[in-house]
């Protein structure tokens, strides 16, 4: 009994505990962010970037995409119908992603195509001088809007 | 008035006569009767009251497949995918033998091109069932290839992992196990290999003839980019039956084959196979579904035929996973029965032809195991 009472004596009298919940409160509103949460700065929101895909019988096709994304990997998730795309699934083994950029999309492409590019590209149906492995274009602000030519598929060739 | 029928009446008296009584089934949206039969158009009133009874269901279900009347053909610039017809739906595999093989496959670190393709027929084949004895095509080299085609669900890679030295041994262990007289053994593409995997191919084959001779071993060799030395060690090695498939008609090649695959040369491929080894039974397989027309499928049978092919197969074209190419077109079973009489015609040995019939057709390899057995005994 005799601890419950020093207990209670000791505990901070009513209107004094109200004093320092409201002072409290006040401090969270007003105090810097980073004073009472972590220090990691959120994740900048990644930028949405567009690219149409013309297919050789002309027909346009939208997709969007964020910053970083390749081109295989804006295909894929927006499951563009474009049959077979991405067979080797970006490891430079196939030239099914094969696109045709206009001359000035192309040369503004910030990445030269390697060695191991080139080779696959070397074996690729209806090839240019503009073209790329599309697993290997990473989109950035600058290349949203794109407009890529895909060359033919087993749909087109087809009677 | 089937089963179906009568139920469907007894049906809407229930919810007539619960409409009667006020009685409210609040677990689903019931529609009264007058608005049930609005809802429903004529035509498919006729169809529900034509269509199927009970004893479709209960029943073996016909063979005939000439009454289903679902799309069978995606014309030119159509991009929803055909719903797949009933003659391909198989079952799902399951079963002590299938588990059994799974297991032993395993154990043993081996691969199959049936799990790694996604074969429909894989419940049939390691199950056993009325063919016989249950078997598996073993996939050598690994299970991730170095070409991607458009078609094939098998793993690509750049620089796939190095083959396992004692994946002969394990595979003939493995083959021994299972008691067959025939057996298929396939492989990946390894253009990173000096000599495509042709030695590993062929000691595995060496290896099996030595735990058994008496098996019979057919292989489905990849084209070793033309190279005649590495097919020379494949058809020395003692196989029984090269195998190599021509997947589709000239024109389509292009855009279904890896780029690195070409007509020419896998046709080149079959005819020195059997050049350099007379003795061997040459072997190939089309695809069909993916917008060929009759005259280019008759032009490379008779393109094989020239090349010295013995046997050749015909399957249907099946989608593996959503990435792949879509199906042109389903070639209805008694389509395939044509193809089967015009391959006889042309005086193949033997002309598989089915929608499930894949490049190891089990009764195929029957009529083969015969032939070769024949030879055998004229031989002595």
């Amino acid at each position: 009994m005799a601890n419950v009472v020093a207990f209670s004596r000791n505990l901070p009298s009513f209107r004094a505990l109200k004093y320092l919940s409201s002072a409290l409160l006040k401090y969270q509103h007003t105090s810097a962010p980073s004073q009472c949460s972590s220090k990691t700065q959120p994740l900048p929101k990644k930028q949405a970037v567009e690219v149409t895909f013309i297919r050789a019988n002309g027909e346009r096709i939208k997709a969007t995409g964020k910053e970083g994304d390749s081109l295989l990997d804006i295909v894929v998730n927006n499951s563009v119908d474009l049959e077979g795309y991405g067979a080797c699934e970006g490891t430079l083994t196939c030239s099914t992603c094969h696109l045709i950029f206009k001359k000035e999309d192309f040369d503004r492409l910030p990445d030269k195509p390697t060695d191991e590019e080139l080779d696959m590209l070397d074996l690729a149906y209806d090839l240019t001088d503009t073209s790329r492995l599309g697993c290997q274009i990473t989109m950035t602000k600058e290349l949203s809007g794109l407009e890529v030519q895909v060359p033919a598929t087993v749909n087109d060739a087809r009677s | 008035m089937g089963v179906f029928a009568i139920f469907a009446m007894l049906r809407t008296q229930v919810l007539e006569f619960s409409w009667r009584l006020k009685i409210e089934c609040r677990r689903c949206k019931h529609l009264s009767p007058d608005e049930l039969g609005h809802k429903l158009s004529a035509d498919v009133r006729q169809r529900l009251a034509n269509g199927p009874g009970l004893q479709e269901f209960l029943s073996n279900p016909s063979r005939n497949w000439d009454g289903y009347d679902g799309k069978l053909k995606r014309e030119k610039g159509e991009s929803e995918r055909l719903r797949l017809p009933p003659w391909l739906k198989t079952t799902i595999p399951t079963g002590s033998n299938y588990a059994r093989i799974r297991d032993q496959l395993r154990q043993l670190n081996l691969h199959t091109v049936c799990e790694e393709a996604r074969c429909p027929n894989i419940g049939e084949c390691w199950g056993g069932g009325k063919h016989g004895s249950a078997t598996a095509t073993i996939m050598l080299l690994g299970d991730t290839c170095t070409r991607g085609c458009r078609f094939c669900s098998v793993k690509t890679s750049r620089a796939p992992p190095p083959p396992d030295p004692s994946e002969p041994v394990n595979t003939a262990t493995a083959i021994a196990a299972w008691g067959l007289d025939y057996v298929v053994l396939t492989s990946v593409d390894r253009d990173d290999l000096p000599d495509g995997g042709s030695h590993h191919f062929a000691e595995t084959v060496r290896e099996i003839k030595r735990q058994n001779s008496n098996i019979l071993v057919e292989c489905l060799v990849p084209d070793f980019r033309g190279d005649l030395d590495a097919v020379k060690t494949i058809a020395d090695s003692g196989l029984d039956v090269y195998a190599h498939n021509i997947e589709t008609v000239e024109s389509l090649t292009p855009y279904v084959r890896d780029r690195r695959a070409r007509y020419r040369q896998s046709l080149k491929v079959l005819n020195s196979a059997k050049e350099i080894n007379p003795d061997l039974i040459t072997k190939s397989s089309i695809m069909l579904g993916l917008g060929e027309t009759d005259e280019q499928v008759h032009q490379t049978l008779k393109d094989l035929q020239v090349a010295g092919v013995d046997c050749v197969t015909l399957g249907q074209y099946m989608q593996p996973t959503k990435r792949h190419l879509k199906v042109v077109e389903y070639i209805t079973p008694s389509k395939f029965h044509h193809w089967e009489e015009v391959g006889n015609s042309m005086g193949f040995l033997y002309t598989a032809s089915g929608p499930l019939v894949r490049s190891s057709y089990k009764a195929g390899e029957f009529f083969i195991a015969s032939i070769l057995q024949k030879r055998k005994v004229t031989a002595k």
